[in-house]
């Protein structure tokens, strides 16, 4: 089997768990809907700063939750049998990708759901379009890799936290400025050098993961 | 050595403020061209290195103890 | 002995480093200017204190102006020195200011053959009380800024604000190169020993990181104390480098986290590897793409700048990167004392 075929192989098995276990994904989506509507009830009317700031906290949290549970979700045992079957990279890139989608429709309905509780305050959609398209990618990217890495570990969910955080940081920096000036709370005429600087971290980590994980999966 | 570490805090906690409210040019580090912040810095490296050598010290010292029990 | 060669470099550059970094003087400037306002039309006295001057040699050459722009500049009719560290100089100030405001801030120009020239700008603030007058006083222009003396000394920049903790820079400034050259020097070894799998790589790596991690602690701590003392907080808020640097060793620590809680000797050496690895990876953009895209106090990002590369003068120059290497080496050595005492507790435990 070619890399492709692979891949494709693997996305379609990611789906078909995901399908045969609806909690998990119903278990989101809820967080997601629960923690916008206790906005929606404790504010009275939110300001663009606090808006942006609480989106991309909620998507920030619905990626860890979304994305943790890639790899440590698989026992051992299964983990043996697709490494007998299929190369390291594909397995890295088929959970990427599953997880880049994810999180993409997680994000663009965590939008949807705050632009009808609060109002929608983006004047640029472009702009901001591109930041959540970005971002998510970049979240996941880092995210996968790190559970992965928790994965190996014993207790997971704390090292989760630990390791993933300080790393998306970065991103989230410049997701927020990115929006806000989306959202006119500021004007900033280099603000392409900024989506550009995303794109590159984005592809950064992704190199990184493509080049790293078969040490990971070593064992 | 408990007891001296709770005494360093103790003193710490009432110097810190004393010297954080002090913010007027004549105070004593900004005297001569705040020479002393300098001083402090240096201090502060200085005390970072101490602090190393005896993590060093005490790991060094296990592993002493290792070596007389099975050797 | 042969081989700690490099030890001995290490030690020597940071004595020379200490020695010159803090005995080299600053160059003379202006400490102060009191008072800091006059009004125009009366004769008034102002009181200039100096930093290293030494106003009593020569002290017929000095000079100072007030001065507006390149066109109009008021100087000083009389000068009464009254110590190596102060003098007075009293202007005879025109009715009427040379522009069209009542209120200007003027810089105090100052020359001396022996010291040179120095600058305090917006040191003096002249209102203008009486109405407009036709003609601007010809006193304005008579005699202008000229023959500025340049004294050529090995000398530290005396600058505003900063005065002697200019010092700091070879110390906090130096620890933070110190740290990244110690921590690209650990992801060699995190490669190395993906490659070779050797334990050995593996626990150079973990000390190297140690010795960085160290440095950037001892960096930050440096750091909150110099900015305290010219930024007027410990942790100046919304400053892009410091949290940047808090977040960098928040990744840090995780990486020991990390270690810690992996049991399996060769599994720890691999994954604490790749992490860090991927860590360094995601520092990148965090210690250099991030601080430029925001305004920052720090200098090199925002435009706001106590020092950049432009104010880096080759005398500090001369100081600067000796101290860098000394720092790295002295860093490489504690890391290699570590690297030592994992591999001593090794090889007790496998006998």
């Amino acid at each position: 089997m070619n890399l492709i075929s692979e891949i494709t192989f693997l996305l379609r098995k990611e789906l078909t768990i995901e399908l045969r276990q609806k909690y998990a994904i119903g278990g989101i989506l809820l967080y997601v809907f629960s923690t916008i509507f206790i906005i929606y009830m404790s504010f009275n009317r939110i300001d663009k700063q606090t808006w942006n700031a609480l989106f991309w906290i909620v998507v920030l949290f619905a990626s860890v939750n979304a994305v943790a549970k890639s790899f440590v979700q698989e026992s051992g045992n299964r983990q043996l049998y697709y490494y007998m079957l299929v190369n390291p990279s594909a397995i890295i890139l088929s959970k990427i990708i599953y997880n880049v989608i994810l999180l993409l429709l997680l994000s663009l309905l965590s939008f949807f759901a705050f632009s009808v509780v609060a109002e929608n305050p983006v004047r640029n959609m472009g702009q901001f379009l591109s930041a959540l398209f970005l971002g998510s990618m970049g979240l996941s990217i880092a995210i996968t890799f790190v559970s992965a890495i928790a994965a190996k570990a014993n207790n997971s969910s704390t090292l989760m936290a630990i390791l993933s955080f300080p790393l998306v940081i970065p991103i989230l920096l410049l997701l927020i400025k990115i929006s806000s000036n989306a959202m006119g709370l500021m004007s900033d005429t280099a603000i392409r050098k900024d989506i550009l600087s995303l794109l590159a971290i984005d592809c950064l980590l992704i190199a990184m993961a493509f080049v790293l994980f078969p040490f990971l999966w070593k064992d | 050595m408990k007891k001296r570490v709770l005494n360093f805090l103790i003193i710490m906690t009432l110097f810190v403020p004393s010297l954080m409210a002090q913010v007027e040019r004549t105070d004593f580090m900004r005297s001569i061209g705040k020479i002393y912040v300098v001083v402090a810095v240096i201090l502060t490296i200085f005390t970072g290195i101490i602090l190393f050598l005896i993590y060093l010290d005490r790991k060094i010292s296990r592993l002493e103890k290792q070596i007389e029990k099975n050797g | 002995m042969k081989s700690s060669w490099w030890k001995i470099l290490g030690v020597a550059l940071l004595l020379y480093a200490f020695i010159f970094g803090l005995l080299m003087p600053l160059k003379p400037g202006i400490y102060a200017v009191t008072p800091d306002n006059a009004i125009t039309g009366t004769t008034s006295l102002i009181r200039v204190e100096g930093y290293n001057t030494n106003f009593t040699k020569e002290a017929e050459s000095i000079k100072v102006w007030l001065k507006l722009n390149d066109t109009f500049a008021l100087m000083a009719n009389k000068i009464q020195v009254i110590d190596d560290m102060a003098l007075n100089a009293s202007f005879d100030i025109p009715v009427q200011l040379p522009i069209k405001k009542r209120i200007k801030n003027f810089t105090l120009v100052m020359d001396h053959k022996v010291d040179g020239a120095s600058v305090s700008p917006s040191a003096v603030t002249l209102t203008q009380k009486a109405d407009k007058v036709d003609n601007i006083s010809p006193q304005w222009t008579t005699n202008p800024i000229a023959g500025l003396t340049i004294v050529n000394k090995f000398n530290f920049p005396f600058r505003n604000i900063l005065y002697e903790t200019i010092r700091n820079l070879y110390f906090h400034v130096s620890l933070w190169l110190a740290m990244m050259i110690l921590f690209i020097a650990s992801v060699v070894m995190s490669f190395k020993h993906l490659r070779s799998g050797k334990p050995e790589d593996d626990w150079k790596s973990l000390s190297l990181t140690a010795a960085g991690t160290l440095m950037g602690f001892l960096g930050l701590f440096t750091g909150m104390i110099w900015a305290q003392y010219t930024w007027g907080s410990f942790w100046p808020k919304n400053e892009v480098k410091l949290n940047m640097t808090a977040v960098a060793l928040l990744i840090y620590l995780a990486y020991f986290v990390l270690r810690g809680s992996l049991e399996n000797q060769e599994q720890r050496g691999r994954i604490s590897a790749v992490y860090n690895i991927f860590a360094f990876a995601a520092l990148i953009p965090l210690l250099y793409v991030v601080p430029r895209l925001t305004s920052s106090l720090h200098p090199g990002s925002g435009g706001n700048s106590t020092f950049g590369s432009e104010d880096l003068d080759n005398t500090m120059r001369a100081v600067f990167y000796p101290a860098v290497i000394g720092w790295t080496l002295l860093g490489v050595w504690m890391g290699s004392i570590m690297y030592r005492a994992i591999a001593l507790k090794d090889k007790i435990l496998s006998r």
